[in-house]
């Protein structure tokens, strides 16, 4: 396994190990990988897989995936705070719906968001979220790809032994 | 398991998928390939075109073009045309970015007076026209001049000396689709597009100075029709669509068509096919919305190109009109549009889904500007950043065959993901040069995503459609700076 990493360092690979590292777990084990870059997916865009032991680290795992498409974010600091309430219909069309609105915050308010924090409440459907991040500045931070939507390909939240997982598709 | 061995051959560059392949199918799917393209599609298109071939009110055949691959409900390279009675509108038909397109200028500069400025022109035009992640327009307007813009795309602009009078006719529909609707557009939509009216985009979206390839100038008569006039001529293309404004209306109502279709009984078998009949609210709704995305696409190309006149005048020191920088044409695709076609011995209107896929309307045809009515479409096809782009012409075989439809580019074969692992993007930008390729980009990463190798090989492509005498070819253009996003 190793060595297969060390062959495959440019590929989804680093990013499942720089998300373990990074991502904040709140003292559970990183047993789950939060989200990994499926490359084979959809040729002209990016689709990540995600996973969590909860809803909230589920919604925070693809909230910090979408947000690696579109910067490094190792380059953003958390100096404002903003937040999103949203309700929906099922569970499916609020991740959907959350997802796109990080989207419209990075489009009109040009903010991308280093943490985030969500609380899913599952019986509404609804969320809150906190998220800590910063306007973008194209001299201080690696930018990336310019999400321009959320597909609904292969798209829905499943139930698994370890706890939830996703798969989100976005178009490039 | 649907794949190209279930396609027959039916003449030297057209295969057919029956509808007994699948059940449900109600027309026959027809690709346009070589051989050699057949083999290379994914297997996700030969799914998809026969997936598309069971929505309801399908006329005549599901059709994929010759740079088609896998897409989100359609594939990218897909046309149908529906009733308008019985027939359905997808998002999914038209893609996110709606009125994505290409628009080319010509100037009377040679390659030899362009050469020495290339670098200044591109670094000037990185300046003018923002790329990238999170950037804004330079166009700023309030709510109401958007919902103008809206409505009336091109026309507006020219009012507003964003552009010279003969730029309206010189683009498809003459600068703006009749049938949009402000009201159904939601608020998110319009705030995410209203700050973004002047910018380029990511992805493969570019603005590139080109120069006519004398060993590729097929047709010298047809350029001539369309202001190219000599074998060392420049010109420039761009390729973008409606940004964040219609990629929200996509998202909207893909959310909407996702519930409206238990009403209304239609079952399909990918969440992204999600459609709604033409005829109901739903679908009239989105018409509405998606019009107005396509009419403030139409604005953007013109903002930018506005931009263009004012570069080239600012590093060679002359009125853009004493450089002849007219607009040859701008197309669509990625669109749905009620056009008149013949079907079955009859004139009727038809609602034509072109995803990944070039209006080629044949001579003759009255929506084609005047100058070029007698001769027919400009149809314009972009390459990759570095194997160049053509410059075809639609035919009267195009509308009695694929509903005036041609292909749209070359069509991606290596992921993102994939050709950011094999190519550097600074390397890339190195090599390009050496090449004669000025490239600037808002990021290396986007730049190798970019790549040449990536893409399908332009050439057959634009040779498939040619031998099909669904678009003929005039001329192939070769890049000589180029702007990414």
């Amino acid at each position: 396994m190793s060595v297969d990493m060390n062959r495959a360092s440019k590929d989804g690979v680093r990013f499942r190990l720089r998300a373990i590292k990074s991502f904040e777990w709140g003292g559970a084990q990183p047993m789950v990988v939060p989200y990994e870059f499926l490359p084979d997916v959809a040729l002209a865009d990016i689709a990540f897989e995600a996973n969590s032991r909860t809803l909230n680290g589920l919604f925070q795992s693809c909230a910090i995936a979408l947000t690696e498409v579109m910067v490094d974010r190792k380059t953003l600091k958390p100096r404002s705070r903003k937040e999103i309430s949203l309700s929906s219909e099922t569970l499916d069309t609020l991740l959907y719906d959350f997802l796109t609105e990080m989207i419209i915050m990075k489009d009109v308010i040009s903010f991308l968001a280093k943490r985030v924090t969500v609380r899913v409440d599952p019986t509404r459907p609804s969320l809150k979220c906190e998220l800590g991040g910063e306007t973008i500045s194209r001299s201080r931070h690696k930018l990336r790809n310019d999400v321009k939507a959320v597909t609904m390909h292969m798209f829905g939240i499943k139930k698994t032994p370890e706890g939830w997982a996703t798969t989100v598709v976005l178009d490039i | 398991m649907i794949n190209s061995s279930s396609a027959k051959q039916i003449s030297d560059v057209v295969w057919e998928i029956p509808p007994s392949a699948k059940p449900g199918m109600r027309v026959p799917a027809r690709i346009y390939a070589t051989k050699e393209l057949l083999a290379g599609m994914d297997n996700g298109v030969f799914e998809q075109v026969t997936n598309v071939a069971s929505l309801p009110g399908i006329m005549r055949y599901s059709y994929a073009m010759a740079d088609a691959h896998w897409g989100y409900g359609f594939p990218i390279g897909g046309v149908a045309a529906f009733d308008l009675e019985t027939g359905v509108i997808s998002p999914g038909g038209i893609g996110f970015d709606v009125n994505c397109g290409m628009r080319l200028i010509r100037t009377n500069l040679t390659f030899d007076e362009v050469k020495p400025r290339v670098k200044d022109l591109v670094d000037l035009l990185f300046r003018l026209v923002p790329a990238g992640v999170g950037v804004k327009g330079f166009l700023k307007v309030n709510q109401s001049q958007f919902e103008e813009i809206m409505k009336y795309g091109v026309k507006w602009c020219v009012e507003n000396d964003l552009g010279w009078p003969d730029d309206v006719s010189h683009v498809e529909e003459g600068g703006y689709i009749k049938g949009a609707d402000p009201t159904k557009v939601s608020r998110q939509a319009s705030s995410r597009g209203i700050s973004q009216l002047g910018t380029l985009g990511s992805g493969n979206h570019y603005l590139e100075i080109q120069v006519v390839d004398p060993s590729r100038y097929f047709d010298t008569k047809l350029g001539k029709a369309f202001g190219i006039e000599r074998e060392d001529q420049v010109l420039v293309m761009i390729h973008c669509g409606s940004r964040g404004f219609g990629h929200q209306i996509g998202s909207d109502y893909l959310r909407i068509f996702d519930g409206a279709m238990r009403k209304y009984n239609i079952e399909v078998r990918d969440r992204e096919l999600a459609c709604a009949p033409f005829s109901s609210k739903e679908g009239g709704d989105y018409y509405g919305a998606m019009v107005c995305a396509a009419n403030m696409a139409f604005t953007n190309r013109q903002v930018i190109v506005h931009r263009v006149r004012d570069a080239f005048g600012q590093v060679f020191h002359k009125e853009p009109e004493a450089m002849d920088m007219h607009l040859i044409y701008d197309v669509c695709h990625n669109i749905a549009k009620v056009e008149k076609h013949s079907y079955e011995g009859k004139n009727v209107e038809a609602l034509v889904h072109r995803k990944g896929a070039t209006r080629s309307f044949g001579p003759g045809h009255p929506d084609i500007p005047a100058p070029y009515r007698k001769v027919g479409q400009p149809v314009i096809i972009g390459g990759s950043m570095e194997t160049g782009s053509y410059l075809l012409i639609g035919t009267q075989k195009a509308m009695e065959e694929t509903f005036g439809s041609t292909a749209h580019g070359s069509g991606r074969t290596m992921s993102r993901t994939a050709a950011k692992r094999n190519i550097r993007g600074d390397v890339l930008q190195r090599q390009m040069q050496e090449r004669g390729i000025y490239v600037k980009a808002a990021t290396m990463d986007g730049l190798a995503e970019e790549a040449g190798v990536a893409y399908k090989d332009i050439s057959q492509v634009v040779e498939t459609m040619d031998r099909a005498g669904i678009s003929k070819k005039v001329v192939a253009l070769r890049p000589i700076g180029n702007i990414k996003g």
